[in-house]
């Protein structure tokens, strides 16, 4: 007699995932186009098929460890190809957020990242922080838009970093970190137990040190793979777009390094101080890389922000993570360059004003980031690397010891 | 003036059958055919549902019952462009082209061979050229050459000057014909591949339509009924057929094609009886049998070569270095994504109705599709595959049920 399985449906996990994006799953009548379709689908247990009737039939332990959702980087061609409009890229969109929302505690931050409802708090809690602090240090400095004595606007002096902005972002960077670091963990001993090792013959098994390199050197710096989800023009523009964006941050990420560890390690080593001595001139490399890095910001935000409003509702949907993510980087571009413009105009209050808005939006950005639809940043590397670790690479595709992709 | 005529739009099976029930009780009936001879999509069949004859078994019956009848007046290469009127009393006005054969000519094949003017051969599906005289198949009814006067050489049109049979000065004609109701069998056509652009668009050389198989099956067709693949001529050792090819798909046919299942498993058989070594997939979303066709697909896959593997074919491309063809399919059974290679693969293309895109000159309600969805209250009746996606069989019982309403509709008047 052959052995049954009983199939218990978790009805409301199908129900959470329609809401947050899997709309469409129960059209799906499994034909399995989207898995050849797919470009970055590997050849056995390809996606996403599975993940579709799997969502059908509520298998939520089998979805939440799902490797697969991060090998898809939602190029919408399954949604295209689709008969049935039942949208697996959006599916798989879903089930990310669903681990955005899920994966780490507390747990009501996930609740409050997963609908518009919930912005006032989000967007309350630095307010509140650091209008309270801009208060207390407008009693202290005995004005709401102090300036130097040669009439200058020195933002340091109503939020001076050693002991209100860097202390406040250094915790938070902590808790965001040991969230990460949990979110990865249970990501990896959730793959363990689920993700099937891939038997492939005459095939070395590629080290740890092997897949990372892979992983940053094609998927992260190059977008290699990513490169392969083109294929229509507005494709190529989201690769673009998200390629800029990235660098963008690379390049705003250096500079706050910089600041910081010359500030920091100037109060040791005496020498490193001016070097991250803010307000910086127009000419000082670091300020140039910093207005480079939001130059790049805003041409990658503009491209990813014109193919979601152009992109077709019928194929694919864009959900509240992706405006979440979208807006909060526009607020803190925008405030970012405000700042820079109204400090350099001499426009105090609106120069003030405009970096308070700064200050609250990359705290949203920051400090929920492990909720966030950034958080692939953290997770989909894991995944990555992980895959290519284990062997899960695109059909047709292998690693060799010389890191190169090879296609056969 | 009120009448008790009936007027048949298209003279495939559908028409044919309306036409003749309805002429048989002692109607007049009139069919409009627009192509040169009757019998339609089953006249291109090698073998048809649901006893497997060829289409000469079926049709020539019909054929006799027509000349028999002198209630049946039909015309081809005619379309209806006009009609006024109300149930029970339709003026239809009738374009007639010219054919420039008379009837009961000689046997003209050496003259149709000595031309030199070569067209694509529409009903080959383009897998060969005709001459411009000519007739579709042997059994082709009308007996009646046609000729295609635009293809004619000038050397073509000296001879055909000198052939008493054949008149080149006929001219068009129009026609009113007054009617109490009116069938409209117009049929299908195959879906245009060249929208399958994941499916090689029709690009790719030994990828064929469900259509086109039939021809290289049929004895009357371009291979005289030998499959053989169209780039090189060569028996296939290894054939794929891809289900669902724009049917059950929303951005192509909304609906299933009903037959293409069983039109695949019938191709199979032509195939393995063809090639005994020869390997069959059929590649399929879900295996639609209807009814008793249960045991003819029973039958089939038993066959230890025909193969039945549940996933969705998804690319169709061209090998790089010759004329095989790969194909990329998810078993969705065993969970695995493979790319095959086949010397011939056959695209199951679905049924669009010949109205998708080309409506009647009458007032008659069709879905998004092109399928009539009404018109009963005004004596109009859909018979056949404008009605809905149907086998032979069925669609001669829908052919039964519209010519009984039209009779119904025209009695006593």
């Amino acid at each position: 007699m052959s052995k049954t399985t009983k199939i218990e449906p978790n009805l409301q996990f199908v129900k959470e995932l329609q809401e947050v994006g899997g709309v469409d799953l129960k059209k799906c009548y499994q034909c399995a186009t989207c898995s050849v379709a797919c470009p970055m689908s590997p050849a056995d247990n390809p996606y996403p098929r599975k993940e579709m009737v799997w969502a059908q039939w509520g298998l939520k332990d089998k979805l939440v460890n799902d490797i697969d959702i991060w090998l898809c980087h939602n190029c919408g061609t399954c949604s295209e190809l689709c008969p049935r409009g039942a949208k697996p890229g959006d599916l798989l969109a879903a089930l990310r957020n669903m681990t955005y929302r899920k994966l780490v505690p507390p747990s009501i931050i996930g609740e409050w990242m997963s609908s518009p409802k919930h912005l006032p708090i989000l967007a309350g809690i630095p307010a509140v922080i650091f209008a309270l602090i801009w208060m207390i240090r407008a009693a202290i400095v005995g004005t709401f838009f102090p300036v130097t004595e040669e009439g200058k606007i020195v933002y340091g002096n109503l939020f001076p970093g050693d002991f209100t902005i860097d202390p406040l972002f250094g915790l938070v960077a902590i808790c965001v970190a040991i969230c990460f670091g949990l979110g990865i963990k249970n990501m990896i001993d959730g793959f363990k137990a689920n993700v099937p090792q891939t038997f492939v013959i005459g095939y070395k098994k590629p080290s740890l040190k092997d897949a990372i390199i892979d992983t940053i050197k094609f998927d992260i710096l190059q977008h290699s793979r990513f490169k392969n989800c083109v294929d229509s023009p507005a494709d190529e523009e989201r690769v673009k777009g998200h390629q800029i964006l990235f660098y963008g941050f690379v390049a705003c990420f250096i500079v706050t390094s910089i600041v910081a560890m010359a500030h920091w390690g100037g109060k040791v080593v005496h020498l490193l101080e001016p070097v991250g001595h803010t307000p910086m001139p127009l000419w000082h490399p670091v300020k140039i890389l910093a207005n480079v890095g939001a130059i790049l910001l805003v041409t990658g935000l503009t491209l990813l922000t014109r193919r979601r409003l152009n992109a077709d509702t019928q194929k694919s949907r864009s959900n509240y993570y992706d405006w979440y993510l979208l807006g909060v980087i526009w607020a803190v571009t925008l405030t970012g360059i405000g700042s820079e413009v109204f400090r350099l105009a001499g426009v105090a209050p609106l120069a003030f004003f405009t970096y308070y808005l700064h200050l609250v939006s990359i705290f949203m950005l920051i400090a929920y980031l492990p909720w966030s639809k950034l958080g692939h940043l953290v997770y989909r590397t894991t995944a990555l690397i992980y895959a290519r670790y284990i062997g899960r690479l695109p059909s047709g595709e292998k690693l060799i010891e010389d890191d190169k992709i090879l296609v056969i | 003036m009120a009448s008790n005529s009936i007027l048949v739009i298209g003279g495939g099976f559908a028409g044919l059958t309306a036409a003749l029930e309805a002429a048989e009780i002692g109607h007049e009936v009139f069919i409009v055919e627009k192509t040169p001879f009757l019998g339609g999509r089953v006249m291109q069949l090698n073998k048809y549902f649901p006893k497997l004859c060829p289409p000469s078994c079926g049709l020539e019956i019909q054929y006799q019952r027509i000349k028999n009848n002198p209630n049946v007046k039909f015309f081809t290469q005619a379309e209806v462009t006009k009609v006024e009127g109300s149930v029970g009393n339709y003026d239809v006005s009738v374009r007639i082209k010219p054919r420039y054969a008379g009837a009961s000519s000689p046997d003209l094949s050496d003259l149709c061979a000595s031309l030199t003017g070569e067209t694509c051969n529409e009903f080959e599906f383009g897998l060969a050229t005709r001459k411009p005289v000519y007739m579709d198949a042997p059994f082709a009814f009308p007996q009646r050459y046609v000729v295609d006067k635009a293809n004619l050489t000038e050397a073509d049109k000296n001879l055909v000057h000198k052939c008493d049979f054949l008149d080149l000065t006929e001219e068009e004609k129009n026609i009113t014909l007054n009617v109490g109701s009116i069938v409209i069998a117009t049929g299908w056509k195959p879906y245009d591949v060249t929208k399958l652009s994941n499916l090689g668009a029709g690009n790719v050389k030994n990828c064929i339509t469900n259509m086109q198989m039939e021809r290289l099956a049929s004895p009357y067709g371009p291979t005289d009924g030998k499959i053989l693949r169209p780039s090189d001529g060569r028996a296939p050792q290894k054939v794929a057929f891809v289900q669902c090819a724009g049917s059950r798909d929303e951005n192509h046919l909304h609906y299933c094609s009903y037959i293409c299942c069983m039109a695949s498993l019938k191709q199979a058989q032509y195939v393995r009886e063809q090639c005994p070594d020869a390997e069959v997939t059929i590649y399929y979303i879900d295996l639609r049998t209807p009814g008793r066709y249960d045991n003819f697909a029973k039958k089939i896959l038993a066959d230890e070569k025909i193969f039945a593997v549940k996933g969705k074919v998804a690319a169709v491309e061209q090998d790089k270095a010759g004329d095989d063809v790969w194909v990329t399919v998810e078993d969705a059974v065993s969970c695995a994504k493979s790319v095959e290679r086949f010397d011939l693969v056959v695209l199951a293309t679905g049924m669009q109705p010949s109205l998708a895109g080309a409506a009647l000159p009458i007032d008659v309600p069709v879905d998004a599709e092109g399928f009539i969805v009404g018109g009963e209250e005004k004596g109009i009746f859909a018979a056949g595959c404008a009605k809905q996606p149907l086998d032979v069989m069925k669609s001669a019982q829908s052919a039964t049920g519209a010519a009984m309403k039209a009779i119904q509709t025209v009695r006593g008047r």
